[in-house]
């Protein structure tokens, strides 16, 4: 366990604010998929940690938490090592990059690939949690759209991709339906992260620091992504496989090595690709 | 009314990680419905309050957060003067007005007096807290909704079947309704309003 930095309140934050989120937590899994508002200051971190995410993590941790960051899947990016080393110094709990390994896991624009597991939170930061947020700019409006599912602006966008390139172009934050009631961004992960949400068996948390939003999906929800009889949902896939690993069922990033613009595609969860080269290397 | 300090009871002994264990608590059971929970962080709670709803009331309760309380509950001098002494909640007399409504199975309030929330609103309702004398996952209910993989049992002790109507009933009103975390003494269960309750029949 690390060295717990003293003078500040366990994981950063006041009592009283946890208090107030916990409370938001409890109805956002009671009403999968709707977005409870909450109150309070907000949290002072550096730009890009995530604040809702932060005030999530920071509410829900406990003393004998482990606790994986990531950022774009990657354990190893600035924010995902500052963001874990904070909670190590403010609540001393135990980190890991390891998926398996972790209690509570905190995220930006991912899923890890290896299956999560009843008992494991994972919580996203979501930039803008209110789906239907470019359809309608107005608050007062998307509120009474979701109070009536009243969701057909949604499909009409959808439709007029499908007119307009043939396909749903959306690749990223695509729209998910909660239970078949509350329409939901699932964040900006890319959309092959999204049939993982349904009925994960782990508690999945959002957290919007700027609109202060938290919603929630309990565990084996279903969480169904919207499509069209003639266009049904298809995840992003690749011909190629990692150049590290040879998985050829994650989620790719197209990386440049050389100045002369050679490319290659590795896995974008460092941890998945680093277990799978492990394990080549232990059964070769 | 004043608070009789004779009659204070104690609240966590670490309130920062006490009141965090008891959260996590509370938040796989209302995000695992019908899983049972026993985080046991303190002895006894105040007057006829069992510890286990003291243990929920001192982790979830606060000045923000206005608290009815059932007849019998509100003539225990104990219960509202640790209640407010620990908890700084505002009392109040319709639980229309409650963020929490705290009772026992003996004494449960008519759920339509609650508040539900609104259909844009619908987290603004109030949260029932009931101290139950048994709670277990013998079959009597059976939950399925959100947060059970195929289905639940549970029984808990002591609830009148006008009480167990109007909380099946509730469920046509969703996302309106009410949560419920039951409370016996030494175990606690959540069945929020996303979960279906069906009464299997012949059991009692
Ligand atoms: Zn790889």
């Amino acid at each position: 366990m690390s060295e717990v930095a003293t003078g500040y309140n366990f994981a950063y934050l006041d009592e009283q604010s946890k208090r107030m989120i916990r409370r938001a937590l409890l109805k956002a899994v009671a009403i999968p998929g709707f977005q409870v508002p909450f109150g309070g200051r907000e949290m002072p971190l550096p730009h890009g940690w995530g604040t809702g995410g932060m005030q999530v993590t920071a509410s829900v941790i406990g003393q004998q938490d482990t606790l994986k960051v990531i950022d774009q899947g990657a354990d190893d990016t600035t924010n995902a090592v500052s963001i874990r080393r904070f909670f190590a110094r403010t609540a001393g709990v135990a980190t890991t990059e390891e998926t398996a390994a972790a209690d509570l896991i905190q995220t930006r624009h991912r899923i890890p690939e290896t299956p999560l597991r009843n008992g494991q939170i994972l919580i996203y930061q979501v930039p803008t949690p209110e789906p239907l947020r470019f359809i309608e700019p107005r608050d007062s409006e998307t509120i009474k759209m979701h109070a009536l599912r009243e969701y057909g602006a949604m499909q009409v966008k959808l439709y007029e991709d499908v007119a307009r390139f043939g396909h749903i172009a959306t690749s990223y934050d695509y729209p998910v339906m909660v239970n078949r009631r509350y329409m939901m961004s699932p964040s900006p992960i890319p959309k092959f992260d999204n049939p993982k949400m349904d009925r994960m068996p782990a508690l999945q948390l959002f957290g919007a620091g700027f609109e202060k939003r938290i919603y929630a999906v309990p565990p084996y929800t279903q969480v169904t992504s919207l499509d069209f009889d003639d266009h049904p949902f298809e995840v992003q896939s690749w011909e190629e496989s990692c150049a590290i690993c040879a998985a050829q069922d994650s989620f790719l990033d197209e990386v440049i090595t050389d100045d002369a613009g050679s490319r290659m595609f590795v896995c974008s969860d460092t941890d998945y690709c680093r277990q799978r080269v492990a394990q080549q290397e232990a059964n070769p | 009314m004043s608070v009789s300090s004779e009659l204070l009871v104690a609240g966590f002994n670490d309130a920062v990680h006490d009141g965090q264990q008891v959260f996590r608590a509370l938040l796989t059971a209302m995000s695992e419905p019908g899983k049972l929970q026993q985080p046991n962080l303190i002895a006894e709670g105040p007057g006829a309050l069992n510890a286990n709803s003291w243990q929920v009331a001192l982790a979830l309760l606060d000045a923000d957060t206005p608290v009815w309380l059932s007849e019998r509950l509100a003539a225990d001098a104990a219960i509202s003067s640790n209640l407010r002494f620990h908890c700084q909640s505002p009392q109040v007399d319709s639980p229309q007005h409650a963020a929490f409504a705290l009772c026992d199975a003996s004494d449960v309030p008519d759920i339509t007096l609650l508040n539900m929330g609104s259909a844009e609103q619908p987290d603004r309702s109030t949260t029932l807290i009931v101290q139950v004398p048994a709670i277990s996952n013998e079959p009597h209910w059976t939950l399925t909704g959100p947060g059970i993989a195929t289905e639940r049992q549970l029984r808990i002790g002591g609830l009148s079947s006008t009480f167990v109507e109007q909380l099946i009933a509730s469920r046509q009103r969703f996302p309106m309704g009410i949560d419920c975390i039951f409370c016996s003494a030494d175990t606690l269960v959540a069945v929020p309003r996303s979960t279906q309750i069906d009464i299997n029949m012949g059991g009692r």
